[in-house]
């Protein structure tokens, strides 16, 4: 029932169960706040958004009132609620005078400044000046990993970097010790946190306690050109913004998006910024006597077109690697289309997902938002705290509202809330299927059970076995829910797959596949081979093939091969990226690409004239109409789901056998998953911290 | 220096002039380790009451040439010249060195662009992927 209230004198009408706060916000009246967060518990700790409440003797808390608990005025006339009262300027102004009576006046010497929550609002609501001589109180500093620098005598106790931990991330590590004047945030044993999503908690401090320990003292907030962005370390797309100054991107920090990440980002997404700028391929290099020198642009196309032109087409193999954007990939497929090369492959780790089948078959149908609506879900060959952190979370996120039940099939792994690990390989996956495991019965039962099933099911041999018999499973589990194709979800790992597969870029009829490419040039049957950023597959097993690299960083590619084209990375070029739910996202520019380096697909469209064949666009726009026209899908922008269930029905039309040996990890390092990861001094810090961590056992152990 | 530097040049040792005057009014009195040679006047007095004293550099006309012993001479601060004095340098003294500022041996203090050291990280710099 809606409730009826009167805030500063304007009638307001606030829907049931939502606080004094809120009700404030919707009504347009801005009330200051520091512990309240939209995405976490209540604290009520902070007592800043102080208002007077009709009939109240002293002000409200208003973040922890719920309007329900309101009850109109004996002469049935609506609440007042006003936040401009003197009694309401007065308790803002003692509140704002107790936080600062300890906190220190060190601003220009803090990271925080000019984004901190204390400045503005000290700025806003606070008195003119402070009444208070005695000693400062000064707290110890807390050790919280390499990416959390911490000044804890700047901390005004909100605690809602614990209640990140606790209830988002899932990791209970952080914690108040101390009461009063003597409370203190701390993890304890300081052992560092060990969190996927750790670094968010610095974003969520409203002071500078918690600030950035990788780019500590680097910049100031309003130095910065911010452009919003997509992130491409895994397959969720996060909205991100970059904050460059100069041509260096200095830092990553989400975007607010209710579709995709909410308002988090993983460790990898936002501390990978240290990557762009080192490993950096700054120039075309081509291979002379074994060795790989510098070339001008004009020398390195002119090898690697002329090498493509003299090569029969059925021995020049193309793999598309993780990180590249629709457009590279769509202007490679079609200059490789029109040199006749069959030999194609866009699925790098050999995932047996095919783009015939319909759409349906290879993204996440139930999109991340439909997570919420879940209450059985199916892990299969998956986890997804490494492999897609946010997404993680939002399952968490469901998970804490209760009646959801979570079933694994894989490795056991500990993805923060309760998981029931039913068995390892297929052999439980068949029971299931088959409806003899009593999981069946609660996918059954439930009224929106997902299946989602990750790229260790689906890159085996067996895949398309694998994903056939969860195609069963989704579809039993779905009957008669008109749930469309929304009960099957698969998972990507990496950007870049998703848009591959929209574009349709998988061998054509009699073509290799990323395995059959690099078998036959280990056996010379492969002239040349072109990797489009692909690293991940065994360079010491092509043989002696002509290896074409485009790519932004030197890591395997680079090294194995005999013309580099350097190329931009996802920073530095607007390019689209199709996230696991098959959203379609665009990039944009934050920086130039250092030294000679060009945009992927101008490089593309340069060597297409060399190789005796020109691609026909001059310019991104002609050549997004063109990729628009073959995959009309590329150009919804921003949607999601509503995929055709032929999809699924066709995968699990899809036959074979399935071996019996176990699902494995598709990510055995969360920190080094892609070239620009590798690349980074933080990543490879944070890798070793948790490979240790890894060994050494706890205390109490 | 040759003869036609001499005449038409001013900046390097002395000019014909110079030479004339110390030619006529001038007595040797000592050379410094960097070869200039010093003059005093040989009758007379000058503007000053006392005889004058010259320096002709060798090579370039650079007045911090002058070491310290002879620049106290020089300026009319002691009555004779290191080279009739036991004149050592303190233990504690470089060799003399002319002032070398506008010279590619000026002193750059770090943090100078100009410094032969590294330049210190700005914004904009990355590490470039070079083959091994």
């Amino acid at each position: 029932m809606p409730k009826q209230l009167i805030i500063d004198g304007k009638a307001f009408e606030a829907e049931d169960g939502i606080t004094v706060l809120q009700a404030c916000e919707q009504a347009g009246v801005e009330i200051p706040r520091f512990c309240y967060h939209e995405r976490l518990t209540i604290a009520g700790n902070c007592r800043m958004c102080l208002v007077e409440v009709q009939g109240m003797p002293k002000p409200v808390a208003s973040c922890a009132m719920g309007v329900s608990d309101l009850p109109p005025n004996r002469d049935g006339t609506p609440k007042q609620i006003m936040t401009r009262t003197p009694m309401v300027k007065k308790a803002r102004e003692g509140v704002m005078e107790f936080l600062l009576v300890n906190h220190p006046l060190d601003c220009p010497i803090c990271d925080q400044g000019g984004e901190c929550d204390l400045q503005d609002q000290a700025m806003a609501y606070g008195s003119g000046g402070s009444r208070y001589d005695e000693n400062k109180r000064a707290v110890e500093e807390k050790y919280l990993g390499p990416l959390i620098k911490t000044a804890m005598t700047r901390c005004i106790q909100c605690t809602r970097c614990v209640r990140f931990m606790t209830e988002i991330a899932g990791v209970e590590e952080l914690g108040a010790i101390g009461r009063g004047e003597d409370m203190e945030i701390t993890t304890y044993l300081e052992r560092g946190m060990i969190s996927e999503m750790s670094a968010n908690v610095v974003d969520l401090c409203p002071v500078g306690a918690l600030t950035h320990r990788p780019w500590a003292f680097s910049a100031r907030p309003w130095e910065m050109r911010k452009t919003e962005s997509i992130d491409v370390m895994d397959g969720v797309g996060s909205s991100i913004r970059i904050d460059a100054r100069g041509s260096e991107v200095m830092r990553i920090l989400p975007r607010n998006n209710d579709l995709v990440n909410e308002e988090w980002i993983s460790d990898k997404t936002r501390h990978v910024a240290d990557g762009l700028r080192t490993q950096r391929l700054d120039q075309p290099y081509v291979r002379r006597n074994g060795r790989l020198e510098p070339a001008s642009w004009d020398e390195a196309l002119a090898a690697a077109g002329m090498r493509l032109k003299d090569t029969p087409s059925q021995r020049i193999g193309t793999i598309v690697g993780d990180l590249a954007g629709a457009e590279e990939m769509f202007a490679l497929a079609d200059l490789m289309g029109r040199l006749g090369s069959r030999n194609i492959d866009c699925r790098q780790d050999g995932a047996k997902l095919d783009p015939a089948l319909g759409r349906a078959s290879y993204v996440f149908n139930a999109t991340i938002e439909g997570i919420e609506k879940a209450d059985a879900i199916l892990l299969v060959g998956t986890n997804p705290r490494l492999e897609a952190a946010v997404l993680n979370s939002r399952i968490r996120k469901r998970w804490r509202q209760g009646g959801l039940k979570v079933g694994l099939i894989g490795a056991p792994v500990d993805l923060t809330y309760a998981c029931e690990h039913l068995g390892a390989g297929p052999q439980t996956l068949v029971e299931v299927a088959e409806g003899r495991h009593p999981f069946a019965k609660v996918l059954a039962e439930a009224k929106h059970p997902l299946v989602i099933v990750g790229q260790a099911a689906a890159r085996r041999a067996d895949g398309a076995a694998v994903l056939a018999t969860v195609a069963k499973i989704a579809l039993a589990a779905s009957q008669g829910k008109d749930m469309g194709a929304t009960a099957f979800n698969v998972l990507h790992t990496v950007g870049g797959r998703v848009a591959g597969l929209d574009l349709g870029i998988v061998p054509g009829e009699g073509g290799m596949d990323t395995g059959g490419m690099v078998a036959a040039a280990g056996a010379g049957k492969l002239g040349v081979l072109f990797l489009l950023g692909a690293d991940e597959i065994d360079m010491t097993k092509l043989g002696s093939a002509f290896v074409i690299y485009l790519g932004s960083h030197g890591d395997a590619g680079a090294h194995r091969a005999d013309v580099i084209l350097p190329g931009a990375a996802y920073t530095e070029k607007s390019a689209t990226y199709v996230n696991t739910e098959g959203r379609v996202q665009m990039t944009h520019k934050a920086a130039f690409p250092p030294g000679a380096a060009k945009e992927d697909w101008t490089i593309v469209r340069a060597l297409s004239e060399q190789a005796g064949n020109k691609l026909p666009y001059d310019n991104v726009t002609v050549l997004r109409k063109a990729m628009y026209e073959k995959a009309p899908r590329l150009a919804w922008m921003a949607g999601a789901g509503a995929e055709n269930v032929s999809g699924v029905e066709k995968a699990a039309a899809r036959g074979g056998q399935m071996a019996n040996d176990a699902f494995g990890a598709v990510i055995t390092d969360f920190y080094l998953t892609n070239p620009i990861a590798r690349a980074s001094a933080v990543m490879a810090e944070l890798s070793a911290i948790k490979r240790n961590a890894a060994a050494r056992p706890a205390a109490a152990e | 220096m040759g003869i036609f530097s001499e005449i038409f040049s001013w900046w390097g040792g002395n000019t014909w002039g110079t030479r004339v005057t110390i030619w006529r009014q001038g007595r040797e009195v000592g050379r410094d380790e960097l070869g200039n040679r010093y003059y005093i006047q040989k009758r007379g007095v000058g503007p000053l009451g006392v005889p004058r004293r010259w320096v002709i550099y060798k090579d370039l006309a650079e007045a911090s040439k002058v070491p310290p012993e002879w620049h106290g001479w020089l300026h009319y601060t002691v009555d004779s010249p290191p080279t009739e004095e036991s004149y050592t340098p303190r233990p504690w003294q470089l060799p003399h060195r002319m002032n070398m500022t506008g010279t590619g041996d000026a002193y750059r203090p770090s943090g100078s662009i100009l410094a032969k050291s590294t330049r210190p990280r700005a914004t904009g710099d990355y590490k470039p992927w070079r083959p091994s």
